[in-house]
């Protein structure tokens, strides 16, 4: 028998990336109203029309409900006690690097986020986002060259307002959901990429999101636009210091593919989950939403979340073009008393899309792990297909996975598909590990990566190294 | 709404009962379920409000079983017909429960219904007299087949109830037919307490004819090491509810749950299962299948419940559906809520159509498109209606409704 003390050992294991950096920053007092909105847009100098935008997200927001409906039980968030923007102190417009203050650098650096220019070794441009606002965009000239657009969302207010005029709230719009018009009406930055038509785009790109003050909530905005014939992969990661109050993210992502272009967008959530007891730890409600607006375009999300008190989170496809394909590979952990409803939605709207879905939970310790997810065949998603499924591993009796599918079909020439399984680690196959010489840590370890595997198979090389080791570190404890 | 506005006046009964009194209060505030729900969001507003629509009437006409009784021996019971039942034989005894023991049991269960869980239940009660009541203690084995048939009349609304034990050691086949007039609603709560050793094959026909709507609640408790089996059929109503609550309340039992429900026209059918096991080692086996045809909507949920007291249990769900129209639609949801950890729960949808190939084989083999598709459509209905409790020559008859169906 397996001592229950041993899986407790195996699936504890301190979060690491809970530091603080100490830097100056510009806070605006806390609360929300319409001058705290103009306050915001008049610190990013942002055109009239966003304003108006975020005003007009922020009066819909006002006549919402934070939603219910999720199997999710949290205090109250005091949407007045949470400071909507937080910047380091930067005197002056940065040109380079160079001029970005060492402690931030040192900070990504800490969180293995290489920004210096002998760090970029990888192939990987990254912008990094600091609380409320972008830090630095590496390989900005190199994506030039290739008519790729990669920078921070302000700034690309400013220089191709155009594009950010036609596609911002196109996807996920600002009334769409309750944290989604909070955000609009709130957002500080993000990401903003543009793929020009026939440009497979040279590297990954990726962004990194850090929370550095305990008191401010983070809401970053993503717009990927990928032209016709183009192709793009996107990467996304998190981390938070640790505070024993809770802090709220919400965050969202809008990717439009046009005529045969391709959007990968790989995420890992790492944010602070709170402590054993459950204080602290990061509120995260995200809305991604991908348009597949092209014929043949194809959308794909992956992500691995193991991070976070609460975890609301539906990557979804809107699959528009004909032989669109909209893909969600996902792998849940939840330890302790974090919570997560995660999973996807996919709407066939065209005809002969498909759509694939693979979820893996894993729930440890008390916490609570919620695959919900709805797959609709419109009436004219002729010769459309799903396949859905969903496994659920348990680690000790404390812990619960449940399984929310949404089915719908209006269309009788399309198939869907859908099978859920829960298990264990089983005795048996440890037996066999252990008897082999493998320790029981590693023989877990091992046993879970497993189960993941379909799902990492689909990370690109970057991720998927550091999700597996994410998922052991998570769950080996201190054994190396 | 009539029922509806009597309720929040409190004139729906003169002269309550206790039972009545106690599913008036819990009604009173919310005389309607909570349409954002889960369990009812589905719902078709206006097909419910039809539902709702009919008076109801304690006068009952007569309504016949829709066969002979053929030359099998069968035992037959039609609720709201009052007689005195008291069977002995040397295997067997089926006795009429006594009113106090009706009260008792009855009022020990809706103390804890709820207004969203148990709307139908609540109902049931507030609009079941006496009269329409029919408890049963049976006991003993190789009990003939028992059929009881509840019934709706003409362009009325009509509540009944039925509550069966089966005693230690039992085993029983039922068959439950219930039958809707044209404009007519039924109301139908149904109780099975399965004591321990026991075994029950239960069969649910439902179909009804022009407009007729039923609501159909099942509640079923199992102790440990019995055996339930329910294969039921739903088709021809406009609107009809199908509510399945299986209890296993000390685990170590078997359920084995198959459903199919047919829509055609603008009917809307739905059926919502709930499986809780409060036990260990406890074996679910359910599979429900729909066929949704012309502008019809077909749905179904289903939860499986496993705390952490249900180690060991092995639960599996399938929801097959079949949409034969573009203007068809199909809701379905199977759900899993589980924390034991050693357990093997599974479950898997499909929505789809008829296999191309296979008609084109018998096509190809001289069968007409029709004929082909009837084919494949009774293979399909084949797996859950053999299994209902019927006997040969009663089957035929189905088969014939099927195929008018």
């Amino acid at each position: 028998m397996v001592s229950e003390n041993l899986v407790k050992n195996v699936v504890t294991e301190p979060y690491k990336y809970g530091f603080v950096t100490e830097i100056e920053t510009e806070k605006i007092s806390k609360g929300i109203n319409e001058d705290t909105i103009r306050l915001i847009s008049e610190k990013k100098e942002e055109p009239e029309f966003l304003l108006n935008f975020r005003l007009n997200a922020f009066k819909k927001w006002q006549k919402m409900k934070e939603p219910c409906w999720a199997d999710l039980g949290y205090k109250e968030i005091d949407y007045q006690d949470i400071i909507y923007y937080s910047a380091p102190k930067q005197k002056e417009k940065i040109s380079s690097l160079d001029e970005v203050d060492p402690k931030l650098l040192e900070t990504f650096d800490k969180l293995g986020i290489p920004l210096t220019e002998q760090k970029k070794l990888t192939n990987v441009a990254v912008d990094a986002v600091f609380d409320s606002v972008s830090i630095a965009t590496t390989f900005r000239k190199e994506l030039a060259e290739h008519g790729v657009i990669f920078c921070s969302i302000s700034e690309a207010v400013k220089d191709h307002s155009d594009l950010i005029k036609k596609y911002l709230g196109s996807v996920v719009p600002s009334n769409d959901n309750y944290f989604a018009a909070l955000n609009s009406a709130v957002f500080s930055d993000g990401s903003f990429v543009y793929i020009p038509k026939g440009v497979k785009c040279p590297m990954d790109l990726s962004s990194y999101f850090r929370i550095n003050s305990g008191d401010s909530g983070q809401f970053e905005r993503t717009l990927i636009i990928a032209e016709e014939s183009s192709s793009v992969s996107y990467l996304e990661g998190c981390t938070a210091p640790m505070f024993d109050t809770n802090t709220l993210h919400a965050a969202v992502v809008e990717l439009i593919a046009l005529d045969d272009a391709s959007i990968k967008y790989s995420t890992v959530q790492n944010w602070y989950a709170g402590n054993e007891e459950g204080v602290g730890g990061i509120f995260n409600f995200v809305t991604k939403r991908g348009k597949c607006l092209g014929k043949r375009s194809k959308i794909s999300w992956s992500q691995v979340e193991t991070g976070s008190a609460i975890t609301w989170k539906y990557p979804s496809c809107i699959l528009l073009g004909e032989e669109s394909v909209g893909e969600f590979y996902s792998v849940a952990l939840t330890n302790n008393l974090q919570q997560a409803d995660t999973g996807t939605k996919m709407i066939h709207i065209g005809p002969k899309t498909k759509s694939t879905i693979v979820s893996k939970g894993i729930s440890a310790g008390n916490s609570v792990n919620s695959y919900r997810g709805l797959v609709k065949m419109g009436s004219k998603a002729i010769g459309s297909r799903n396949y859905s499924q969903c496994d659920s591993m348990l680690i000790g009796d404390q812990a619960a996975a449940n399984t929310f599918p949404y089915i719908q079909s209006q269309q009788p020439n399309s198939e869907i598909e859908h099978e859920a399984s829960t298990c264990r680690i089983s005795e048996d196959q440890l037996f066999y590990l252990q008897s082999r010489g493998i320790e029981f840590e590693e023989a877990v370890s091992m046993m879970v990566s497993g189960f993941c595997r379909d799902v990492f198979n689909q990370l690109p090389m970057e991720f998927a190294a550091e999700a597996d080791k994410l998922l052991a570190l998570k769950l080996e404890g201190s054994v190396g | 709404m009539q029922i509806i506005e009597e309720i929040k006046k409190n004139e729906l009964v003169k002269n309550p009962s206790e039972i009545q009194k106690i599913c008036l209060e819990k009604l009173k505030l919310n005389p309607l379920p909570n349409i954002k729900s889960e369990l009812w969001r589905h719902s078709n507003k206006s097909k419910f409000l039809s539902f709702l629509d009919y008076s109801h009437t304690k006068k009952e006409s007569k309504v016949n079983f829709p066969y002979d009784n053929a030359s099998q021996n069968v035992i037959r019971f039609t609720i709201g017909e009052n007689s005195s039942i008291n069977l002995k034989e040397e295997n067997y005894s089926i006795r009429k429960l006594k009113d106090s023991e009706i009260f008792d049991y009855i009022k020990k269960n809706i103390s804890d219904f709820d207004q969203t869980d148990h709307w139908s239940d609540l109902l049931n009660h507030c609009l079941s007299s006496k009269n329409n009541i029919l408890g049963l203690n049976i006991s003993g084995n190789k009990i003939p087949p028992i059929e009881i048939l509840s019934a709706s009349s003409y362009n009325s609304f009509n509540a009944k109830t039925l509550i069966l034990f089966f005693e230690k050691n039992c085993e029983a086949n039922l068959l439950q037919i219930n039958l809707g007039d044209k404009n007519s609603s039924l109301c139908q709560s149904t109780y099975l307490c399965l004591e321990e050793n026991t075994s029950v094959n239960h069969g649910v026909v439902s179909y009804g004819k022009n407009k007729s709507n039923l609501l159909n609640s099942l509640n079923v408790i199992q102790k440990a090491k019995s055996e339930y089996s329910l294969s039921s059929l739903h088709f021809k109503f406009n609107y009809a509810r199908f509510e399945i609550r299986i209890n296993q309340l000390d685990g170590d039992a078997e359920t084995n749950i198959k459903g199919i429900q047919i829509t055609k026209n603008e009917d809307q059918i739905a059926t919502y299962t709930k499986m809780q096991f409060n036990g260990p080692n406890g074996i679910l086996e359910q599979i429900n299948k729909s066929l949704a045809d012309d502008k019809s909507h077909s749905v179904f949920e289903g939860a499986i419940v496993v705390p952490k007291i249900a180690q060991k249990t092995d639960a599996s769900q399938l929801s097959r559906n079949l949409l034969l129209s573009k203007h068809a639609k199909i809701d379905t949801k199977p759900q899993l809520e589980i924390i034991a950890d050693d357990v093997k729960c599974k479950h898997g949808a499909t929505i789809s159509q008829l296999n191309k190939e296979e008609l084109f084989y018998m096509r190809s083999r001289g069968l007409t498109l029709e004929e082909a598709s009837k084919l494949q459509l009774s293979s399909y209905f084949q797996e859950i209606i053999s299994c209902i409790p019927v006997s040969k020559d009663r089957w035929d008859l189905l088969d014939k409704l099927l195929k008018e169906a």
